[in-house]
């Protein structure tokens, strides 16, 4: 483990598209068992982050590092089996197969047969593990419908399911609550607050709707146009002269 | 393992391999029995990739080419063990297939198509165009192979429990393979692959594993091939048979391993049958297939849904 409980340290990441900076100089630390969040308007450069992170994308400049190892380019599978997963903030899942296969797939991932050759032949029993999961999500019960035919709102919460299922250090979370309806977005931030503190994650977290991040973050980083301008304890962050100027100021997506 | 085997399957096999014993059947439906089954194997290898990891090959006639022409240049200089065709069939196929499907699995969506094609047309234009295994006549006139010295497989009956044989091992496998950690994980791929990567799975390196398995299955299938027909022909390679793979296994039903032995069976004895009546057979042969397509989307296998009011469903 790192000195001073560091998970993930974040060092001037910079991210070229061409002649578009999607993101500039940003550093930041995520300490063990913490809730960060990243915050800022759409376009503000907070996916690109997470794709640099989790290893979709690789930086034009600076290091990412997990668990004071460097994982700048390493391939998503690799930054996966290292103990850092990720959702997505579109919802991503296996629409064809059920909801339990869905989640036993990905909790497979882990078993002692994965990437050997007997993985040819023996099929892991994960389904404890994937059900248990399923009923902390209130999924126990749809657990044999295909994952299509879930509702926006159960699609959410798979989408986590397979994230967890990995058995991860450290979440990344893209806006989780994309697209639920206020009162599912407190349910769910309260259950993701819940999940983390019973499995003793780390959490980062991205939302561009700050009433969620309030609630449930130890810290937060706002993105603004791609650059960290500000980092603090939710307190911290409401009373930002420069956060609430990018919020409220003219420069909006 | 226990359910590997199902006891409608069991059942099946047992009358596939009652078969020869009905009194009175005559060598030639043997013989056309024999290359249904065959058909029906390579068709369900295929399907490995096709229905359940979402990969279409249009080169598995390389693969079928490659081992019929193993055993026939074996054969041709009196090596005349099934065991050594087969296994020098592994060996070739298995080479050629590491290379394919090296380079056709780090391109995503039509390009593996085309890349297994264009190697699959590399492998055809060899034959048929240089002398070195016979040219456009291939190697004919082979003599039968042997199951062990003194047990030659000269019967039509032997030939037939020689197919049989292979197809219920590969059924053996592919039913394993489906129902592993593996088998999961290729489903996994076909529904989503960039979100299998991000659950710390290498797609390209089970891509490879799914690709070698049913290159080495369908190599295997046409390592037996020569030792009922006596030659192997650049006819093999074409084309046009992985195209006649691909139908087959559409007509079965994808995803389904025992709806592409179906297929495959069915188009061949079409073919046999339509082919017997009129030259122009494939007109024939093309509107089955249009109608298979048009109404029934999940393959002939699909049509049990009319007796049974289950959804199908694909694999996992």
């Amino acid at each position: 483990m790192a000195r001073g409980g560091v998970i993930l340290e974040v060092d001037g990441v910079g991210k070229q598209f061409g002649a578009l900076a999607a993101l500039t100089g940003v550093s930041f630390a995520v300490s063990e068992r913490q809730v960060f969040s990243v915050i800022g308007p759409n376009g503000a450069g907070k996916s690109t982050l997470f794709n640099v992170i989790a290893g979709l994308h690789q930086p034009s400049t600076g290091a990412v590092r997990f668990g004071g190892r460097d994982i700048t380019g390493l391939p998503p599978e690799a930054v996966n089996r290292l103990g850092l997963a990720k959702t997505f903030q579109i919802t991503n899942l296996f629409p064809e197969i059920s909801v339990l296969d869905n989640v036993r797939v990905a909790a497979q991932s882990r078993a002692p047969e994965s990437g050997r050759l007997a993985s040819l032949w023996r099929r892991p029993d994960v389904d404890a593990a994937a059900v248990g999961l399923l009923e902390a999500f209130g999924l126990g019960r749809r657990r044999e419908e295909l994952a299509e035919n879930l509702s926006h709102g159960e699609q959410r919460y798979l989408e986590i399911c397979l994230a967890l299922a990995t058995a991860p250090r450290l979440l990344l979370l893209d806006e989780p609550t994309a697209g639920m309806t206020p009162g599912e977005t407190r349910d769910a931030t309260a259950l993701i607050r819940r999940i983390a503190e019973e499995r003793g994650l780390t959490v980062l977290l991205i939302e561009h709707d700050m009433s969620v991040v309030m609630g449930i973050s130890d810290r937060v980083a706002v993105l603004h146009f791609g650059e960290k301008i500000a980092e603090g304890t939710p307190e911290q962050i409401r009373n930002d002269p420069r956060v609430i100027d990018a919020y409220l100021g003219g420069a909006d997506d | 393992m226990s359910k590997v085997v199902t006891w409608r399957s069991a059942v099946v096999f047992a009358a596939l391999a009652a078969l020869p014993l009905l009194p009175g059947v005559p060598r030639y439906y043997l013989l056309l029995a024999f290359d249904a089954l065959l058909f029906g194997a390579i068709a369900m290898s295929l399907d490995l990739l096709m229905g359940y990891t979402g990969l279409v090959s249009f080169g598995h006639a390389a693969f079928y080419g490659l081992g019929a022409y193993a055993t026939a240049v074996l054969l041709e200089r009196g090596v005349l063990s099934v065991w050594a065709s087969v296994g020098f069939a592994l060996i070739v196929v298995g080479l050629y297939a590491l290379v394919v499907s090296y380079f056709a699995t780090a391109r995503r969506g039509i390009y593996f198509a085309l890349l297994t094609l264009i190697f699959a047309e590399v492998v055809y234009t060899f034959f048929r165009y240089t002398q070195t295994f016979g040219g456009s006549d291939g190697i004919q006139g082979l003599p039968d192979a042997t199951l062990f010295p003194g047990v030659a497989i000269d019967t039509p009956a032997r030939k037939y429990y020689l197919v049989f044989v292979y197809l219920l091992l590969a059924w053996l496998v592919c039913r394993v393979v489906v129902a592993s950690h593996f088998g999961r994980v290729l489903v996994a791929i076909r529904e989503n692959e960039d979100r299998a990567r991000f659950l710390g799975y290498n797609v390209q390196r089970y891509k490879m594993g799914a690709c070698m398995i049913s290159a080495l299955l369908t190599g295997v299938g046409g390592a037996i091939y020569p030792m009922r027909s006596a030659f192997a022909t650049p006819d093999l390679l074409v084309w046009t048979e992985s195209g006649e793979f691909i139908i087959s296994v559409m007509i079965g039903g994808l995803g389904t391993l025992v709806g592409p032995i179906i297929g495959g069976a069915f188009f061949t004895i079409l073919r046999d049958k339509v082919s017997s009546v009129v030259d122009w057979y494939f007109i024939v042969i093309g509107l089955v297939l249009i109608v298979i397509v048009l109404f029934m989307p999940r393959g002939l296998l699909g049509l049990r849904r009319l007796f049974r009011g289950r959804p199908w469903r694909a694999a996992a």
